[in-house]
């Protein structure tokens, strides 16, 4: 399971790595519904939520930006449990690729831009792409 | 190559924040390195044509552009800086001399005296207010349309914002400071957009280069239907960078506006210039 729930409690509380292997991660479903999905879709769609048609390219988005990477073929190219932990760690601004004071990609769950749960289902929907 | 410049132009902040021992910058030589930085990103775009922003970037926007320009929107707007002039034109003269073709090219410069930095617009202001008339309001209406009057007077003159004093180099540094680093829940800078991303596009908009910024101001913006300042244009985008902005000729915009000009130097005034 993601330990995505753990995570941000550990940010919160900065608590040790003892306690993240020893806490069970929370519960998510393991397969999202449509209509979760479609709620993902929306969320990332929105400019005063994820706003990522900003940045990304992304199907079905009109007047996308180009400032980051489209966003295509996500399962491919981040494969597996880990791949989608990474993609939600990206996502929530814990992992970047590039170095945090030069990328534009906004820490979306560090600066609570976005709840866990709203990353999470936007994950959930990117995956699909 | 694009690394080598970010690590440079990020050096100064990372290197205070990090072991605080403070290195100085070096405005000249920070100045070389943004426009080689750029030079080097496009090798087709010449240096004297940075005073287009993002109109480089797109033959499409640059043909819209130059057919705006066949009529350009913003002459009603001249016509009523001039008329602004006229109407005060003993009070104008007396601050800033009867040659209305020399004024704008002095603007943005460091006042040692009030140990701050001096903008064209501020100076208006109180040009008016040590006369006895009411202060304009700051952003647009009269204030742009008698700072537009004077730029455009101004056309082809060479930006040329100097820094000769240790006080100069800090609101240059203090300007600087400000333009790169991350601020509000988007973690955006200035930097971000209009240094490492610009000519890529933000939704539909493509993002200007830092270089040539304050060239064309006041800008006539269709989206305004209007001019607007240069500090009308930072409070804009500081709110999209989901931020509280600071006021028109703030101490900070000021400082910001005098790195932005100085980084500038050498394109040519073309203000009011016309944007989307
Ligand atoms: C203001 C610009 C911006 C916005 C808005 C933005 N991103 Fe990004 N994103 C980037 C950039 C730039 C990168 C490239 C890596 C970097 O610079 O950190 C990136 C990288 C990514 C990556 C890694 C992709 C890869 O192929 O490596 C993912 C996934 C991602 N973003 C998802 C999102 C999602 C989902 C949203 C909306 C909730 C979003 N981004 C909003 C700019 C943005
Ligand atoms: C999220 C991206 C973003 C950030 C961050 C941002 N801007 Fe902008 N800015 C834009 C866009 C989009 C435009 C309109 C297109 C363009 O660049 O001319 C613009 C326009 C401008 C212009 C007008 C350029 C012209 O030629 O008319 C100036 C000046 C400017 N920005 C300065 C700043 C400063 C200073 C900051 C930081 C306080 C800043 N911007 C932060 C996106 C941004």
């Amino acid at each position: 399971m993601l330990k995505f729930k753990v995570k941000q409690i550990c940010t919160a509380l900065a608590l040790s790595t003892a306690f993240i292997a020893a806490s069970p991660a929370t519960t998510m479903a393991a397969e999202p519904t449509a209509k979760a999905l479609e709620e993902g879709k929306k969320l990332a769609f929105n400019r005063s939520k994820g706003n990522c048609l900003a940045c990304h390219a992304i199907k079905g988005g009109k007047l996308a930006g180009n400032i980051g990477p489209a966003l295509i073929a996500m399962k491919a190219r981040f494969p597996g449990k880990a791949g989608k932990q990474e993609l939600y760690d990206i996502v929530y601004g814990k992992k970047a690729r590039v170095p945090k004071d030069i990328s534009m990609m906004p820490p979306f769950g560090e600066h609570a831009i976005l709840s866990d749960e709203q990353i999470q289902k936007i994950v959930d929907y990117i995956y699909t792409l | 190559m694009k690394k080598a410049l970010l690590i440079a132009l990020s050096l100064g902040v990372t290197a205070t924040a990090a072991t605080a021992t403070y290195a100085a910058v070096d405005p000249e030589k920070d100045r070389q390195e943004l426009v080689n930085f750029f030079m080097k990103k496009n090798p087709n775009i010449k240096f004297e044509d940075y005073h287009m922003g993002a109109y480089n970037y797109s033959a499409d926007k640059m043909a819209q552009y130059e057919s705006v320009e066949e009529f350009p929107p913003y002459l009603d707007a001249i016509d009523a800086g001039e008329a602004l002039y006229e109407k005060d034109k003993a009070v104008y003269d007396k601050c800033f001399g009867s040659d209305v073709s020399k004024v704008r090219v002095k603007y943005p410069y460091y006042e040692e005296s009030k140990h701050r930095v001096q903008t064209l617009e501020s100076a208006i202001n109180e040009c008016r207010t040590a006369a006895g008339l009411k202060p304009f309001k700051w952003k647009k209406g009269p204030i742009a349309q008698l700072s537009a009057y004077y730029a455009y007077n101004a056309r082809g003159q060479k930006i040329n914002v100097k820094i000769n004093s240790e006080g100069a180099r800090k609101a240059y540094e203090a300007g600087r400071k400000m333009y790169m680093t991350p601020m509000g829940q988007l973690n955006l800078s200035c930097a971000k957009c209009h240094t490492y991303n610009a000519g890529r596009r933000a939704r539909a908009n493509i993002l200007s280069p830092n270089l040539g910024h304050t060239t064309g101001f006041p800008v006539f913006r269709a989206k305004w239907q209007a001019l607007g300042t240069l500090h009308r244009r930072f409070t804009g985008c500081q709110k999209n960078m989901r931020l509280k902005p600071f006021k028109a000729q703030s101490p900070e915009y000021r400082n910001l506006e005098f790195f932005e000009a100085y980084i500038s130097n050498g394109l040519p005034i073309d203000g009011p210039a016309y944007r989307e």
